[in-house]
């Protein structure tokens, strides 16, 4: 290879975790100095373990890395960072309750007489930095009160701050709505001007295309090559990345809905800091019809879905199935009225991890008569519908004895599926069904979600992704700060400009335009 | 295959932590004692070794004390395996059992029941009373929030004291010289399955039933089921539809039936009236038992064997050496901490885990391939 200047040489990277999972096998990965390089590749295919090996966080099983010509091992993270390594990690790790200023100094906080924090000084340090990488941020301000973009800022600063060169960013983007999306792409291309070294994860391509030099695509853990951004076709990286060129638009037939199933009117919550996160919420989710929710993370979403499925009681409001009340009511009677949820987090709600697929996908059925005789499980029936859901689904496993644990995130989501999808509903609430999965699974996933709708099914569908939720909903409605703000009752022709101005709370529509979701 | 290799892993874990204990056991042994191996001969060989002039002599007898003395650890381990397995860090076990021995001992002297079922009425009075006991613990958590660890612990003292006061003012017989009951009635008494001393009583043969029907139980009914996936998960339990608070009270409620029948049966066959004015031990022994058995109840004899094994080479090392009994402490602490030490043996374990994984790889690609392609 031709000398050049890179910054930082990975060389045959390994990596298996205790768990069974190689997640990287012989990576190669070079990033030249003072450009912003992706690091591309469907969930799972071993970016963010590769990333981690870089910031110290997981030591590789076998290879080797070399940052600014001189070979380290990257025991930690502060071992990474005096090697001039920053990370900002895609979920914030910022303590909410203190303020910016803080946030940023945490750890190095300068001190008056050695022991009490000059936080005079920490304000002046933090609105220096900011100035000269021009990210603005409001150093008072607490984190809990300031918007995703401007955390994430902070997030960057942090590592500037603390002499970061190279910075790493995990699916910067997956939080924002177009419109911050816009500004971090400004600083970054700033930053680069000053001279700093940015690897930006993410499997947007779009935005790929915009703003990084060059880009390295990672399948299954393995690498498939370096690429001039300029000299590939979006359709080539995606086929990189895929192994075959995927369809990412839903294909389904136009919904026929008929009589509301879920009718949820003025539902109210007041979150114990005192914040009203639910306003007034009032909906209809109608029989044959997948109704999105879009909106920032954050705006309510998370909490209306708790109080659909009793895991949290609201203020006020009623919600009903098939005009029978769900709210505070045992999980147990939600699901005999025919409701079944996909949750957002599904290592806490979704699976019993140390548990079998089988003991996992039985969970809300076990009890039922042709799965038990007398005082014994009916093994045999259990055996049977295990066997059946793993092949209906396509779980990639050894057996049905296999832990969930051991399986990738693609297949766990396809336990989890597979056990609220078969249960016959007739309403299934999908909070972030296809968050963190790959593509095959993905498409999977939405797949059926259509196919039990066209079969009558009324679907609730919350999303952060703006992409999943145009394609994949029939109608949809948009969450701003504990209110729907709009309401758009054909998703064929929205644009995702538009939607952000919603998202963002710049717009809302006139409250007749909203109380159209309210079918009887 | 790479689960039946972990599974050997895990068994070799085990024999390692015994062994290291052991040694540290050893360790102090030596500096210690001015004879270290005649100590260390008797606590490893003394239980089921009598040292004769002619050599090494497999001592029958000493088999049916060890497996007597299992009887009533077999049932304490059970139950905390059960309240375990829910997440249930329930201690009351120990409590339980005194009572359990009590309340047994009690129906043996005042019921007169001229028939074999005696002992079996007195088994039975003894694990409801256990199993309604524990509904104190239970429901305090599942109603109000209280850690069981702490109602529970605080309730083996009550239950002591308690059952000290009635022996002490209501039931002690006055013609003798220590503190006991009324001697218990002979239809009462569980009887030795070989009559030679040993107290190898039929309750041994109970305890096995009981391994095999709390195995059914946790892994064969929807009871289990539901206790299982709450000690796991309780929020996955929750959201499934399971009913977590009347499984966690089921679960301790089950603990306290097998240990009030595990108390029942040890002083139904190895004493003729209630004697104890403390707390017998048991209830402790099984919370070791159930961690070496990895709750899982097939497990435990195995575990209980050990313990009996080694509590009998401790008491034969104190008799025949200058060593205390009090050793056997820190070797179940040594196992103990190796046990729980997640990380112990961690590397070896990764190298197997690399290994599997290379193998599988290919597999696993394979496989991929074909349920892509097999599926379009």
């Amino acid at each position: 290879m031709e000398q050049e200047d890179f910054v930082v040489q990975m060389k045959g990277i390994s990596k298996v975790y205790p768990n069974g999972i190689a997640a990287n096998q012989h990576v190669d990965f070079f990033v030249r100095k003072g450009e912003i390089h992706a690091l591309m590749g469907e969930n799972g295919a071993g970016k963010s373990t590769l990333m981690k090996i870089l910031f110290g966080l997981e030591e590789p099983t076998d290879g080797e890395i070399i940052v600014n010509g001189e070979q380290v091992h990257l025991t930690s993270p502060s071992v990474a960072i005096s090697k001039g390594i920053g990370m900002v990690h895609q979920h914030f790790m910022l303590v909410p309750s203190l303020t910016v200023a803080e946030n940023i100094v945490l750890g190095m906080a300068p001190k008056k007489s050695g022991i009490i924090v000059d936080y005079k000084k920490a304000v002046e340090i933090t609105e220096e930095n900011a100035k000269r990488f021009n990210l603005l941020v409001d150093p008072n301000a607490k984190v809990m009160d300031i918007p995703v973009g401007m955390k994430q800022k902070v997030e960057i600063l942090k590592a500037l701050v603390r002499g970061a060169r190279i910075l790493i960013l995990d699916e910067p983007t997956a939080v924002l709505t177009t419109q911050e999306t816009g500004e971090l792409f400004k600083e970054l291309v700033s930053l680069k001007e000053q001279g700093f070294t940015i690897v930006f994860i993410s499997h947007k391509l779009n935005e790929i295309k915009q703003i990084t030099d060059r880009l390295t695509i990672m399948r299954n853990g393995k690498s498939m090559g370096v690429y001039e951004t300029a000299g590939i076709s979006e359709a080539e990286i995606s086929r990189l990345m895929v192994g075959r060129d995927v369809v990412l638009s839903v294909q389904k037939e136009k919904s026929k809905p008929e009589g509301s199933v879920l009718k949820v009117r003025d539902l109210e919550y007041t979150n114990k800091w005192n914040k009203k996160v639910l306003d007034g919420v009032s909906f209809s989710v109608r029989r044959g019809e997948i109704l999105g929710i879009a909106g920032v993370e954050g705006n309510g979403q998370r909490e209306l879905v708790e109080m659909l499925f009793s895991l949290n009681v609201p203020d006020a409001g009623t919600a009903t199935v098939n005009g029978e009340n769900i709210l505070q009511t045992e999980q147990r009677a939600i699901r005999e009225k025919g409701v079944s949820l996909v949750p957002e987090d599904r290592m806490v709600y979704g699976i019993a991890g140390p548990a079998t697929i089988e003991e996992n996908v039985i969970s809300d059925r076990y009890s039922k008569k042709q799965f038990n005789k007398g005082a014994l499980f009916n093994v045999k029936g259990i055996h049977s519908e295990s066997d059946h859901l793993i092949a209906d689904y396509r779980i990639l496993c050894k057996s049905r004895k296999q832990q969930v644990k051991m399986l990738s995130g693609g297949n766990i989501q396809k336990v989890v599926v597979a056990r609220e999808l078969s249960s016959k509903p007739k309403l299934i609430i999908a909070d972030q069904p296809t968050r963190g999965i790959d593509v095959g699974a993905t498409e999977f996933i939405r797949a059926k979600i259509v196919e039990l709708s066209r079969a009558g099914a009324a679907v609730l569908l919350v999303s952060a992704d703006l992409n999943e939720v145009i394609e994949l909903s029939d109608s949809l409605i948009v969450m701003y700060g504990g209110k729907i703000v709009a309401y758009f009752d054909d998703t064929s022709q929205l644009d995702d400009m538009v939607m952000g101005e919603y998202m963002l709370g710049l717009k809302h529509q006139t409250d007749e335009e909203i109380r159209r979701v309210c079918y009887e | 295959m790479s689960n039946r290799r972990l599974l050997v892993f895990n068994i070799l874990r085990g024999v390692a932590a015994i062994m290291l204990a052991l040694a540290v056991a050893a360790v102090f042994i030596f500096l210690t004692s001015k004879e270290p191996l005649t100590a260390m001969k008797y606590l490893l060989l003394g239980p089921l070794v009598s040292f004769k002039a002619t050599g090494l002599v497999f001592n029958s007898t000493g088999l049916f004390t060890i497996l007597a003395a299992m009887i009533p650890t077999i049932f304490t381990g059970l139950a905390v395996c059960v309240m375990f397995s829910a997440n249930q860090f329930n201690l009351a076990g120990e409590g339980v059992v005194m009572l359990g021995g009590f309340v047994g001992a009690l129906c043996g002297i005042y019921l007169k029941i001229n028939s074999p079922l005696h002992p079996v009425v007195c088994v039975l009075v003894a694990a409801a009373v256990g199993g309604v006991i524990m509904l104190i613990p239970a429901l305090l958590k599942v109603k109000l929030g209280a850690s069981e660890m702490v109602t529970s612990l605080m309730l083996n003292y009550i239950i002591m004291f308690v059952v000290l006061h009635f022996l002490n003012y209501n039931f002690a017989d006055r013609t003798k010289g220590s503190t006991q009951t009324y001697p218990i009635l002979d239809t009462a008494r569980i009887p030795e399955i070989i009559a030679n001393g040993t107290k190898l009583t039929w309750g041994f043969v109970i305890a096995i039933i009981f391994v095999v029907l709390v195995a059914l139980f946790m892994y064969r009914t929807k009871w289990g089921y539901a206790i299982r996936m709450i000690g796991i998960n309780q929020s996955f339990a929750k959201y499934s539809g399971m009913q977590v608070g009347a499984m966690i009270v089921l679960s301790q409620v089950i603990g306290g039936v097998l240990s009030g029948m595990g108390g029942s049966i040890e002083v139904l066959g190895r004493f003729n009236s209630f004697l104890w004015k403390e707390l017998p031990g048991y209830g402790w022994a099984g919370i070791t038992i159930a961690i070496l058995a990895k709750n899982n109840p097939i497990f435990v004899p195995f575990a209980a064997f050990f313990i009996a094994y080694l509590n009998k080479g401790c008491q034969q090392m104190a008799t025949y050496s200058d060593v205390p009994s009090e050793m056997i402490d820190i070797i179940q602490a040594a196992i103990f901490l190796f046990f729980a030490a997640e990380q112990f043996l961690a590397k070896y374990r990764q190298k197997i885990v690399v290994k599997n994984t290379q193998m599988d790889l290919a597999n696993q690609a394979k496989a991929a391939a074909n349920a892509e392609g097999g599926s379009h």
